[in-house]
């Protein structure tokens, strides 16, 4: 993720003062993310529900 | 009698209740071993000394008049500070919640208490249990009391360092990576993460509401088990709350091993992260010993650690950003560094990330429960190191995600951690035993049967 982009997401998350007061944790952050979500392995089966099902009836 | 800080809480329990014991001279010798160590361990945010003072004198004349609270009448225990206890801070180890005052127990404290415990005060954590060993918080890190120079684990780290001194025999923790594991693992002591939704997270500050468990850490299996019969069942106000009948964990804990089928994951430390070669030949001698004691073990294979470790990072940072954004936006000063990072990365992920991971979470599932229809329970690593220094940023950052607890985090099946050995260093080994969902009694079963094998549980820190 470029600098531009970082800020641009950083910005639209509201981060506007961590990014004046932090940047290199802001950008750390952010590497942190792109490093990660680039290692999970989407689902071959486009019908692959998430976890945890919605359950109408139980629970609260 | 065995020193009183090394008593287990079942002897504990049962000297009190045969008054042998009193409660008040349990607290007082605990309190003062606390006074003496805990300025070199940090096990303590607030010690509520008049407080246990107090409800150890109501116990005692409680069981004078003949009138028991429940199994844990007159035991002192330690309580990891994200977890309420009415009337004190719940901090979070940060300034963000310094103030904030919690006006009733969580369900575990309340359970514990309505169990006849003791609570002897606040323990550290890391920051909201997500950033690490800080030096830039109000409070100071805990240590590991086998050596003060040692990272105790964490993020439970006052829970792991102060059962495995002996400044209480059973402590409050909560696990959303490893969290009661890893203390667990580095101190040498049993922790306990039980199946998702078995004890009620109601009055515990969340990091991430789907992979969030709250556990007890012991010294011994026995008392594990007991501390889980104490905290188990169902609540109606916790939306993950499991509506299970739990079980009675402690009658079955000294069955033998003979005939268990035990899957040995050994792909997690040999090939996805190689462990230190003296982790390896503890996870080696465990499987030999079980199986010297009539376990079947066999080799199973499960989804890579780094994959693992992806949908549970992307899963947990989501879910606890929610949680933060608002004070990350306006308060950002106030974390400590590494929860300022940590819990700032999930601004950046998209709301694919989130559910992509939710979609391999559920195929992860469905791969370690296919794996238990054959095997009764998992051996497998928890930590791949012995605990490193605490004042070495680089080591807690390269040893920190060398491990394999997330992985249960993700599937929600119980799993212990505990005294695998100690390295040539004097710090401990330790090794990861996971069970069906709701069948924490086979894994007590195993865990005792390594502990009653090794002698585990009498294995303790030099630290006087």
């Amino acid at each position: 993720m470029d600098k531009q982009m970082m800020e641009l997401l950083a910005r639209r998350a509201g981060l506007d003062k961590a990014l004046a007061e932090h940047p290199e944790d802001v950008a750390a952050a952010a590497k942190q993310a792109a490093d990660v979500a680039r290692k999970i392995k989407a689902p071959a089966d486009p019908r692959a529900e998430p976890w945890p099902p919605m359950r109408p009836g139980s629970g609260l | 009698m065995t020193d009183l800080h090394w008593m287990t809480a079942a002897a504990a329990a049962k000297a009190i209740a045969s008054r042998e014991l009193s409660p008040v001279e349990l607290t007082a010798a605990l309190l003062a071993r606390i006074e003496r160590l805990d300025p070199r361990l940090n096990a303590f945010i607030r010690i509520d000394g008049e407080a246990a003072m107090a409800a150890a004198r109501t116990a005692e004349a409680e069981i004078a008049a003949g009138r028991s609270r429940g199994p844990l009448h007159g035991v002192p225990v330690g309580v990891k500070d994200i977890i309420d206890v009415a009337g004190l801070p719940t901090t979070c180890h940060s300034r963000i919640l310094a103030d904030s005052l919690a006006t009733s127990d969580a369900v575990c404290v309340s359970k514990l208490r309505g169990a006849g415990a003791i609570v002897l005060g606040k323990l550290s954590t890391h920051e909201f249990a997500i950033g690490g060993p800080s030096h830039d918080l109000p409070w100071p890190p805990a240590r590991n009391p086998w050596n003060t120079d040692h990272h105790p684990g964490g993020s439970s780290s006052g829970s792991g360092s102060g059962v495995a001194a002996g400044l209480f025999p059973m402590a409050l923790g909560s696990d959303t990576g490893g969290s009661v594991r890893n203390p667990a693992s580095c101190c040498g002591i049993v922790g306990l993460k039980p199946t998702y939704g078995l004890v009620s997270r109601r009055g515990v500050f969340p990091l991430s509401f789907t992979l969030d468990h709250i556990g007890p850490m012991t010294r011994t299996v026995a008392d594990n088990a007991l501390m889980l019969e104490v905290l188990a069942g169902h609540d109606v106000h916790d939306p993950g709350s499991a509506a299970v009948v739990s079980g009675h964990y402690s009658a079955g804990v000294d069955r033998d091993v003979r005939g268990l089928r035990v899957g040995f994951v050994r792909h997690f430390h040999e090939i996805d992260m190689p462990a230190d070669p003296e982790v390896t030949a503890a996870l080696a001698h465990v499987a030999r010993t079980l199986q010297l004691e009539g376990a079947e073990i066999r080799d199973v294979h499960l989804p890579t650690l780094e994959e693992f470790g992806a949908v549970n990072r992307v899963i947990l940072q989501s879910e606890a950003w929610a949680i933060h954004a608002p004070w990350l936006r306006e308060r950002p000063g106030d974390y400590g560094q590494l929860a300022r990072r940590r819990l700032m990365a999930g601004a950046f992920f998209g709301a694919g990330d989130y559910v992509q991971a939710q979609r391999r979470r559920l195929e992860m599932i469905a791969i370690v429960e296919e794996t238990l229809r054959d095997v009764d329970v998992l051996l497998c690593a928890s930590s791949m190191d012995p605990a490193c220094r605490i004042d070495s940023p680089a080591d807690i950052e390269r040893t920190y995600p060398r491990q394999a607890r997330t992985p249960f985090n993700v599937t929600g099946h119980p799993a212990i951690a505990m005294l695998a050995g100690v390295s040539a260093g004097g710090l401990p080994l330790s090794v990861q035993f996971v069970g069906r969902y709701f069948d924490e009694a086979t894994l007590f079963q195993v865990a005792r049967g390594w502990e009653r094998a090794s002698g585990s549980d009498k294995k303790h820190p030099a630290i006087v």
